[in-house]
């Protein structure tokens, strides 16, 4: 029991030694700007998942709490600055987050999670519709359309710190992020946590073992809610502005796919798909204008083909990994033949969907532009007829690999289970 | 001394049709109750009536002397009712220990904690490896609960049933589907758990039921029309009539 248990604190250790050196090492404000943002996310996705994969309620609003906790933390901190609110330290600031979400999350929580499924799943999107609405109406909270500036430079706290520097901002992200983090894995690991599981699969049979549905799920919507709000403070602290799109249906939805994208069924899922796509808007967003898209398609072949997301693909090979490294050397070819016949495909369908977007969004008369580093004129005949031949082969390439992808790992998978059998 | 569970003239109909027609039923503390009849006779609403998951439309149902009618499943359970289903209802996801810790939680009080962690509690522990071994289900803890075997699953089904310590238990064909040598397994299992419970069982298999019934009531239409010992009901003829007599023909 104890190796587990050695294992997961390694690991741990490990990821709060990366938390720390990395900022080190990688000296750009740009790139400290999107490791702040990734530890809000993290945060946020890992609360999202507390519903979605712990506790089976799926959640379009759930943008609501991390959305009006910053507009509180947002108050808090000019209230400190023209001496209307009492000082609290910037540093434990996110917990006036938590706090504001775990009230939105008791209140509105009750009543939503009195249904499951799919009207659970409307309910969300009422009150995230009905928070947006609020905040073009409610102008003295929420500012409209231009929302609440803010000042995070309060005073000067222990060690001089006045997070007036964009490190001071990532540190105090990062400490929350892993505190916040070891609390909600703890979470999984209580009678509460448990039940939230049992609720997700069978919520009929938790009735009949003492349980009260509405309870477990309540419950696990008020956590939720207090950690997607420590994560909004966290963000109105390091943005210094909030904006009604904080609340909103946009804002949801990202997390949503962040989420799925990562994986809902594995305490990990949610971290890989917050940092994989904050990285991605990060650095896709500047290069492409069709960033959205390829994120929807990202997403939608996740849930097609792998609804597990990331996190599910990884632990899938777990008990081929666990079976000896041999047998995972075995899938290498089979996986890089797949692979790079998906990369021929892709970089052919991204060069079209490049050029077609170049075209229908072009502000001049403008032919003339880069793809992949290649000065093109979209006139001509060949750019799009490479392209489309790249597409064209590689797709071609895929519909010969794949199978034969699939048929390694399930030999491999029928390897390994034979192997701990025995 | 009173009675463990008590129908009283209970009702239930589903839109127009009567299913349940004026039931008088009185379970005995201890005793092991079964209830028969033909399909169709309304056994099954009768549990789903007495654990609250369907509303009793007339009448009353009371636990130890307590009224029960109409109270939700989750606070019925915690007055020390506890049921089982016909159609195996386990945590598919969950190993057959986190199934049955599961079951325990609640009555060791540990409710909706959510600052102290499930596998550092020693009691719960304890407790579920005690209904693990009365069920026989030690070896396969570690097994994910969808991949049990049937016979193995429904073993299950009872352990969760169980694992609360309620008084009164109510098993819905524990037996079902079952060969025979998994049903003598079950009815040795059955007879140890009702040692120290109140136990009330739906059963089609007639050896089972006249082989652990301490008293049998006869469910026809909706209707109790005939209770008594193993013994009186089978001498009983319109019981025979009504039930057994097509069962033999």
């Amino acid at each position: 029991m104890t190796a587990p248990l050695a294992r997961q604190s390694g690991i741990g250790a490990l990821m709060v030694a990366i938390i720390i050196v990395l900022p080190l090492i990688i000296d750009s404000s740009f790139a400290l700007t999107v490791m702040s943002q990734i530890g809000v996310a993290i945060i946020f996705a890992l609360a999202f998942n507390m519903l979605l994969g712990q506790g089976g309620m799926l959640s379009f609003g759930h943008a609501v709490y991390f959305g009006l906790a910053g507009f509180a933390t947002a108050h808090v901190l000019n209230g400190m600055h023209s001496g209307g609110f009492p000082y609290i330290p910037v540093t434990v600031i996110p917990l006036v987050g938590g706090i504001a979400g775990l009230f939105f999350g008791i209140l509105i929580g009750f009543v939503s999670t009195r249904r499951a499924g799919t009207a659970f799943a409307m309910i969300s999107l009422g009150f995230a519709e009905l928070a947006t609405g609020l905040t073009l109406i409610l102008v003295f909270f929420f500012g409209g359309e231009e929302g609440v500036q803010t000042d995070r430079w309060v005073r000067e706290e222990w060690f001089g710190i006045t997070y007036g520097q964009d490190i001071q901002v990532y540190y105090l992200i990062a400490a929350w992020c892993v505190l916040a983090g070891i609390a909600m894995f703890a979470l999984t690991r209580t009678p509460f946590g448990r039940m939230s599981n049992a609720v997700r699969d069978n919520p009929e049979r938790v009735q009949f073992i003492g349980y009260s549905t509405h309870r477990v799920r309540w419950l696990a919507f008020m956590l939720s809610s207090f950690f997607a709000g420590l994560a909004g403070a966290l963000h109105a602290v390091r943005v210094e502005h909030v904006g009604f799109e904080t609340v909103g249906l946009g804002q949801s939805a990202v997390i949503l796919i962040m989420v799925y994208i990562g994986g809902t069924g594995h305490f990990a899922g949610p971290i890989l798909g917050a940092i994989l796509i904050t990285l991605l808007n990060a650095y896709l967003s500047d290069i492409s204008h069709a960033w959205f898209l390829y994120l929807g398609l990202i997403f939608v072949i996740i849930v097609m083909f792998a609804p597990g997301g990331l996190a599910g693909l990884i632990m899938m090979h777990d008990p081929i990994r666990r079976a000896g490294t041999r047998l995972l050397a075995t899938l290498v070819p089979s996986y890089g033949a797949a692979l790079g016949a998906s990369l021929v495909a892709l970089i052919g369908v991204i060069g079209l969907i490049e050029m077609v977007y170049f075209l229908s969004t072009g502000v001049t008369v403008e032919t003339t532009t880069t793809l992949y580093g290649i000065a093109i004129d979209t006139v001509d005949f060949w750019p799009w007829l490479v392209c489309a031949a790249l597409g064209a082969a590689g797709g071609y390439g895929c519909k010969l690999t794949y199978p034969r992808m699939a048929e390694s790992y399930s030999n491999a998978i029928h390897e390994a289970r034979a192997r701990m059998a025995r | 001394m009173t009675a463990a569970v008590e129908f009283r003239d209970v009702r239930k109909s589903f839109g127009p049709t009567e299913v349940i027609r004026g039931v008088d039923l009185t379970i005995d503390a201890g005793e092991i109750h079964a209830v028969i009849g033909p399909n169709g006779a309304g056994k099954s609403t009768l549990f789903n009536l007495a654990t609250g998951r369907y509303h009793v439309s007339r009448g009353r149902i009371a636990l130890n002397g307590e009224d029960i009618t109409n109270r939700a499943p989750h606070n019925i359970y915690r007055k020390g009712l506890s049921r089982s289903f016909q159609v195996t209802n386990i945590f598919a996801r969950m190993s057959v220990f986190e199934n049955v810790r599961c079951g325990v939680l609640w009555n060791l009080g540990y409710r909706y904690k959510f600052w102290q962690f499930v596998n550092r509690r020693r009691d719960l522990t304890e407790r579920t490896e005690e209904i693990l071994e009365q069920t026989g289900l030690t070896t396969r803890r570690g097994v994910p609960a969808g991949l049990l075997s049937y016979s193995d699953q429904r073993a299950l089904e009872i352990a969760i049933t169980i694992a609360g310590g309620a008084g009164v238990v109510l098993l819905d064909e524990p037996t079902s589907g079952m060969s025979r040598a998994e049903t003598e397994q079950a009815v040795a299992l059955i007879r140890k758990i009702s040692e120290t419970r109140t136990m009330v069982i739906v059963e089609h298999d007639m050896g089972v039921v006249f082989d652990l019934a301490d008293r049998i009531s006869v469910l026809v239409y909706g209707q109790v029309i005939a209770t008594g010992a193993p013994e009186e009901i089978r001498a009983n003829a319109s019981v025979q009539e009504a039930y057994l007599g097509t069962e033999a023909s």
